[in-house]
């Protein structure tokens, strides 16, 4: 589990400098009134893919900046992005 | 040498059809249907696990039991659980290996021993044994705790739970099995739940890699992969599914008799009846289906081991493992059915409990299932809790698994 | 002792001998003997009993592939005699034995216990249950093997971590020749190797395999090589202990007698790695196949070459393996009579060995293997059995060599998820798919011969170096052709076990598992490598997978009738080498923040906790009394230093937008010079902070927190404006400015006594904010705030001014009897006013609503979303919840304490979050949760907490906050 992910700032790191966001679900579908199921469906359903899943992560110990990326959360390997340095 | 040997159990054919299908062979998936056969004669049961039998956190847990929960909807389900333990043993005839070392659990703040107050309270209240220790008495139960002032957060005091204590993981798994597979319940490990199949909105059967297996009840047993169990009834469950570690040093002779655990230091010890000290905690957020340990938590639980009782400095970790938790965002179970979708039953989310709850829970939703209506004693546990808005008091304070909380 | 004649091979120097007890005796060694070897030299055989039968258990490996040789040294539990150097003045003592190893009482229940079959516990002891705890005790006490040293040394254990381009795991000659090509490219190259000294197989060995050098020479001369080369660091005794993902290790150091470390937990980050972790010998499993005097083919050789110790008088080997040949001449040309080898092939040998042996004259027998040893305490004899036509032959000996073969040492692979198979070529199991930048060389490969190893490790070093980068295609089709003309991988003998019943040939000598147990616990219905695993507990002891290794997955398939290699081993798991506590701990590396009064608070007699992150003071009275730090304030003034406060300027366009998301009130409203209090809610509604904020300019905010979300806020605010793209800057300025709030009736006074400003109440009022400067011309925010309940001023002053600015108030507030207070004072006079703490006073099932805080909502429906409003309004009307509720106690003076429960009409309807006696109302007053039925004002509370016997509640009356100065008005003097 000591995997490393890429910040788009800093590059590799270690994990354990990063907060983990959850996934990403994109914004949000409503604004202050919801009905409870659209409700629920977004703050707390979760997909729980076996596989690759888009995510949220925080450079906690780094710069700070919020990015996304796709992670396998079968293998914990990040989706390497074309171009992209990792 | 055949001939002598009483088998446990035994490969099944696998029929077409079956009056309950289980998905998930762990502690709960296998006491609801040790208690279909024996509470209601209901022994045209399947059991299907993907792996092998106790493969899930039901072989990777902490072997812990106790009834010591904060919330009043918890204790009495936690404490019947516990106490149906020596019943078990006696009626699987198999030795759970129960040792009732108590569970004693340490505070390092005014406000961790307010919190123990009120979950003591609640206990005394219902009739659970627990209270509250001075440091000094803390050290009474386990010599080897450093009190004084050493510790980053030193020993303020405990809270003391006297009925709980381990079992033998594997043979709660092994002892059901066995129990259902004589009561006639079918347990078909090596096979896999592909889809569950609906008809009219009502569950018809399971799909499996092995063929179509019809039934009108389908009970979701399947722990860390719950979710995507759930998915297969177009259910998105409220569950982040992340591992939890564990560890075992070397054996050593008894030095300690009790079980203790730390919140502020995210840590819990005892010593198992092999003399093994079991230790654990720590959990990384990220949600996987890996079962990969980590460097940082062995170096974790040392750290915060050594503080609490520096004599460990001398023990030597010896294995690692991981085993994936269905946490939910209040740490309350989801124990429902027969609502969403008609015969599709859930006992899931349960996070790092589902061992010390297995039997009792399993025992309520098999009546559940047969009833089709909740148990008043299940009643609380339901999925739209959280699209109400009602979370159960299980923690104060919110888990920190993403920026949600 | 009586050691051989000094030759080239040997470590250890006669010159340095080395005086230890054993047993309590006096004993003696050589400096570069390891404790076993130097015991062994001085005659002791039985250096343990085994954990369920008791059964003596000698020198077997040198390794730590067992853990026959486990003893107390110096008090320390199961620590491996045969891997740890030998220390003078060490004090040795066997343990889990009554008596002695070589007489333990606790033997005896073998004699009337001779089969217990697995999981025999498990069908035992609990009819009746009743006496389950008697057994219990029983197992509890014959369990475990050393005991526990109550008070371990305070010795320096040290953690390290490294990076590097290319790590190699294993310093024999593949190893060294991977770190070699490697360095060629002035990588940063890191070579980790378990034992003290480089060479692997080669450091004993004295064939010639290119007719002029011995390897040991070779091993020698290449690890001289290494070691003038400045770019690899070289880390012997250092044994790998985990492969985690992306190339992250661990290693355990033992430390040398001039180290400053006993021992230390490693880190390497490695962009690639090589891993050359050589082969391990398998073992051969017959009736007795672990008696004292049976041994590795290895063990002993290397007790002959490297420690200059003859092993016994009359061997017998048993192998399947060319080394195993090679074994038995070494030992005939130290001197010992080499009876017979039985080498379980019929064919296939090395035909050099075979005349070798017939010209020493030693009875060669292949197709033979080892099928029963005799004698208890030290073997005395082997029965050789014809595997074709079962015939056997009986031999003397007293030392038994036995090998079935070789076995790649895939611990490393399989934990790094390598792709691991049968090969049924050679009958290993081999890596064949390798994760990104993981590269093998040398015996784990399955090869044999130094040419093809030596050049194994070069490729493997190129194809490491060169995926960091440098351009090495021409070395590297120069070392591909090279191997290409060597000899590939080679196996030895498949044989599994010999012919036998398998009641005491043992595949796990830790656990005593023998072959039969597996095919028990199959029948039983055990029959998927892990239930078997798990229920015979093979490979579940000290040595963990090392002995059982592939014997144990292979016997089982072999008993279900499955093709060998078909079922795999078990899960590999961290750590490989079992490893102290106290190395992994290293030093405390636990830092809290201390604030810019921290040595000020301490002289003045706080009383600290760790808190969070912080150090902060909780108490000024030693004896946990706080009506003096209360009634200061109360009465006349008291400052506190509040510097964990959560400080942060927002600043840019659109920081109004992003203050409207996370605050619940309408945060447009706000003028500069006044603040504004509001709470920022999860999106459960879950109010999570409180504090307050200003304008401090055009687009500029500056606010405050709770100390504890401070760390949290700016990733809250990031998180929750990700998709929006908005402009904005949020500051954490929470450790740059230190903060002190002076509170009470005179902290007016106090505070114009240490500033030239205006600061009376027209010029600053309740709520007001100003940026002010004391006296020397310390900045300072001043925000007048009264959570004590009283006239006050928090002052937040640039950290490396704070001292200076308590320094002056604290002058300036003497002739008023100024003290100093602290949180739990805090926490005692905000209560009066009925604040509750975020945290304390509320939890994750309670809202905004349920809090009572509903006023602070906005109400403009155009603004954007507010985070947790969908929510709040979701739940707004919602009956049945539980809310917060101010108390007081029907008894005045009546003490409820904190965490007691609410209990009416018979059920648990709530709590007590917080409660004290309030010294300015001489009665008891509290905050609650409670059901919503019992929470109007006026309802009685029937409080109850545990310790009492009776169940005789205290009953308390819900009172709405604030219990004191109801109207504020001293806040606002």
């Amino acid at each position: 589990m000591s995997f490393t992910i890429t910040c788009p700032i800093c590059g590799k790191r270690n994990i354990y400098e990063f907060r983990f966001g959850g996934e990403d679900r994109g914004p949000r579908p409503f604004k202050n009134e919801a009905n409870p199921e659209e409700w629920y469906d977004y703050i707390h359903a979760r997909s729980n893919p076996a596989g690759v899943q888009p995510e949220m992560w925080f450079h906690r110990d780094g710069c700070g900046v919020w990015f996304a990326i796709e992670r396998d959360t079968t293998t914990n390997q990040e989706v390497e992005k074309e171009g992209g340095d990792s | 040498m055949g001939a002598k040997i009483k088998k446990m159990w035994a490969d099944a054919p696998l029929k077409k059809s079956y009056e309950a299908v289980i998905i998930g062979g762990g502690v709960h998936g296998l006491a609801a249907a040790y208690f279909l056969a024996r509470d209601h004669g209901l022994t045209d049961v399947a059991v299907i696990e993907r792996r092998y039998i106790g493969f899930g956190g039901s072989g990777r847990n902490t072997t812990i039991v106790r009834a010591n929960q904060r919330s009043k909807q918890n204790v009495p389900l936690y404490d019947e659980g516990l106490k149906l333990w020596p019943v078990l043993i006696k009626e699987l005839d198999y030795n759970l290996m129960f040792f009732n070392s108590g569970n004693l659990n340490l505070a390092h703040s005014e406000g961790g021993l307010n919190g123990m107050r009120l979950a003591v309270s609640t206990a005394q209240f219902m009739n659970v044994g627990s209270q509250l220790l001075t440091p000094k008495e803390c050290k009474e139960l386990v010599p080897l705790l450093d009190i004084s002032d050493r510790p980053t957060w030193p020993v303020q005091g405990g809270m003391y739970h006297p009925p709980g204590g381990t079992l033998r993981h594997d043979a709660v798994v092994w002892g059901l099995a066995k129990g259902a597979y004589a009561r006639g319940v079918h347990i078909h490990q090596g096979l896999e739940a592909k889809a569950i199949k609906l008809e009219d909105g009502k569950v018809a059967g399971v799909e499996t890699d092995r063929g179509f297996i019809s039934t009108p009840r389908v009970l979701n047993a399947a722990g860390g992969y719950s979710p995507q169990v759930s998915a297969m009834v177009g259910i998105k469950l409220p569950i982040h599914v992340i591992t939890l570690q564990a560890m075992v040093s070397e054996p050593l002779k008894p030095f300690l008799n009790t079980l203790f655990s730390s919140g502020e230091y995210h840590v819990y010890a005892n010593q198992s009846l092999r003399g093994e000290i079991v230790t654990g905690a720590h959990m990384d957020p990220w949600p996987t289906y890996t079962t990969d340990s980590s460097a940082y938590f062995i170096k974790h639980q040392a750290e915060a081991l050594v503080q609490l009782m520096p004599a460990l400095k001398g023990t030597k970790f010896m294995r690692l493992w991981a085993g994936l938790t269905d946490m939910t965002p209040d740490m309350a179970p989801i124990l429902d059915g027969n609502d969403h979708v008609p015969g599709y039953y859930m006992d899931c989310g349960w996070g790092y409990f589902g061992f010390k709850s297995g039997p009792i829970s399993g025992r309520y939703m098999a009546k559940f299932m047969v009833d089709g209506e909740p148990p008043d004693m299940l009643k609380p546990f339901t999925l739209r809790r959280y699209e109400n808005n009602r979370f159960l008091g299980e923690i104060a304070t919110p888990v920190y698994y993403g920026p949600w909380n | 002792m009586s050691r051989l004649p000094a030759s080239p091979t040997q470590r250890v120097d006669r010159s340095k001998v080395l005086s230890f007890s054993y047993m309590s005796e006096p004993r003696q060694g050589f400096e570069g003997d390891t404790l076993a070897t130097a015991l062994y030299d001085q005659g002791i055989r039985i250096f343990s009993r085994s954990f369920k039968y008791h059964r003596p258990r000698g020198l077997y490996s040198l390794d730590d592939e067992s853990s026959t040789t486990m003893m107390t040294v110096n008090g320390i539990p199961n620590v491996r005699a045969e891997s740890t150097p030998l220390r003078e003045g060490m004090k040795v003592m066997a343990q889990n034995v009554k008596g002695s190893p070589e007489f333990d009482l606790m033997a005896v229940g073998e004699k009337f216990d001779g089969f217990m079959p697995p999981g025999f516990y498990y069908k035992r002891f609990h009819k009746p249950y009743k006496y389950w705890p008697f057994f219990q005790e029983r197992l509890r006490a014959a369990a475990g093997l050393g005991k526990i040293l109550p008070e371990f040394p305070e010795d320096y254990y040290e953690n390290v971590y490294f990076n590097a381009e290319v790590c190699v795991v294993g310093g024999g000659p593949a190893g060294m020749a991977a770190a070699l090509a490697a360095a060629e490219s002035g990588l940063r190259v890191i070579l980790l190797e378990a034992r003290p000294y480089l060479g692997g197989f080669y450091d004993w060995r004295t064939v010639k395999e290119d007719g002029t050098q011995p390897l040991y020479e070779r091993g020698r001369e290449l690890a001289a090589q290494v070691a003038k080369t400045e770019n690899i660091r070289v880390f012997t005794s250092t044994a790998l202990t985990g492969f985690y993902a992306n190339n992250h290790l661990t290693a355990r150091q033992k430390g040398l007698p001039n180290d400053r470390f006993v021992e230390r937990y490693m880190e390497v980050r490695a962009g690639s790695v090589v891993v050359a972790a050589g082969c391990l010998e398998r073992p051969l499993i017959f009736e007795h196949n672990e008696r004292p005097g049976i041994m590795q083919a290895n063990t002993a050789v290397r007790l002959i070459r490297t420690y200059g110790i003859l092993p016994g008088q009359r061997a017998v080997l048993a192998v399947g393996h060319d080394l195993g040949l090679e074994a038995a001449l070494d030992l005939a040309s130290a001197g010992m009579d080499v009876a017979a080898v039985a080498d379980s092939r019929p064919q296939g040998q090395d035909e050099s060995l075979v005349a070798a042996l017939e010209k020493k004259g030693i009875t060669f027998l292949p197709g033979f293997t080892a099928s029963q040893a005799n004698g208890v305490k030290r073997v005395s004899g082997v029965a050789l059995t014809d595997l074709q036509s079962g015939s056997a032959k009986s031999f003397n000996c007293d030392i038994l060599v036995a090998m079935a073969g070789l076995s790649p040492n895939n611990a490393p692979l399989a934990m790094a998820k390598a792709k691991i198979v049968y090969d049924p070529e050679t009958g290993y199991f081999l890596a064949r798919e390798m994760p990104p930048h993981v590269h093998t060389a040398g015996r784990i490969m399955g090869l044999c011969g130094g040419a093809e190893i030596e050049a194994s490790g070069r490729l493997a070093g190129l194809r490491a170096a060169s995926e960091s980068g440098p351009d090495l295609t021409v070395a590297l089709k120069e070392a591909q052709e090279a191997l290409a003309g060597l000899p590939g991988p080679k196996g030895g003998s498949t044989i599994l076990r010999s012919p036998g019943p398998g009641k005491k040939a043992f595949v796990c000598f830790d656990e005593d598992v023998a072959v039969k147990d597996i095919g028990y616990a199959a029948e039983e219905g055990f029959n998927t490598i892990e239930l078997s695993k798990r229920y015979v507990t093979a490979g579940m002891g000290p040595s963990q997978s090392f002995l059982p290794g592939v014997n144990f997955p292979q016997l089982l398939a072999d008993y279900l009738g499955k093709e060998p290699g078909s079922i795999p081993a078990t899960t590999t798991r961290s750590p490989f080498y079992p490893t102290l506590m106290a190395t992994f701990a290293g030093p405390n590396h636990h830092m809290s923040k201390k604030t810019p009064l921290d040595a000020s608070q301490k002289d003045l007699g706080g009383i600290f906790r760790v808190v969070g992150v912080w150090e902060r003071a909780r108490y000024f009275s030693p004896d946990l009394d706080t009506t003096e730090e209360v009634k200061a304030v109360r009465t006349g003034v008291g400052m506190i230093d509040v510097s964990t406060l959560g400080k942060f300027r927002l600043h840019g366009p659109d920081s109004l937008k992003a203050l409207q998301r996370m605050y619940v009130s309408d945060m447009s409203k706000m003028v500069k010079g006044k603040l504004k209090y509001s709470a920022m809610c999860n999106e459960d509604g879950c109010v999570i902070d409180d504090g307050v904020a200003t304008k401090i300019g055009e687009n500029d905010y500056y606010f405050t927190t709770a100390t504890a979300r401070a760390g949290q806020t700016v990733e809250w605010f990031r998180y929750h404006t990700r998709h929006d793209g908005w402009d904005f800057n949020l500051v954490n300025m929470t450790d740059g400015l230190g903060a002190i709030n002076v509170a009470g009736p005179k902290s007016r006074e106090v505070l114009a006594k240490v500033t030239d400003e205006d600061v009376s109440n027209e010029a600053v009022p309740y709520m007001a904010y100003r940026e002010i400067k004391l006296k020397g011309g310390i900045p300072a925010r001043l925000l007048r705030v009264g959570f004590v309940g009283e006239m006050g001023f928090e002052l937040h002053v640039p950290s490396s001014w704070t001292q200076a600015a308590w320094d002056l108030l604290w002058e300036a507030g003497q002739e008023f009897g100024v003290k100093p207070f602290a949180l739990e004072a805090q926490a005692c006079l905000r209560l009066d006013k009925g604040h509750a703490i975020i945290g304390t006073d509320t939890e994750l099932r309670l809202n905004l609503h349920d809090l009572g805080l509903s006023f602070l909502l906005k109400q403009d429906k155009d603004i954007d979303y507010t985070v947790g409003v969908a929510a709040l309004n979701l739940a707004e009307k919602q009956e049945g919840r539980l809310k917060a509720v101010g108390f007081k106690t029907d008894v005045m003076k009546a003490l409820p304490m904190d965490g007691s429960i609410i209990v009416n009409d018979g059920e648990i309807r709530g709590h007590v979050t917080s409660c004290r006696l309030s010294y300015a109302l001489q009665r008891t007053v509290g905050l609650a949760f409670v059901e919503d039925k019992y929470s109007a004002e006026g309802s009685k509370l029937e409080i109850w907490h545990e310790g009492l016997e009776s169940k005789e509640p205290l009953i308390a009356t819900v009172t709405k906050p604030p219990f004191y100065d109801p109207k504020g008005d001293r806040l606002k003097m």
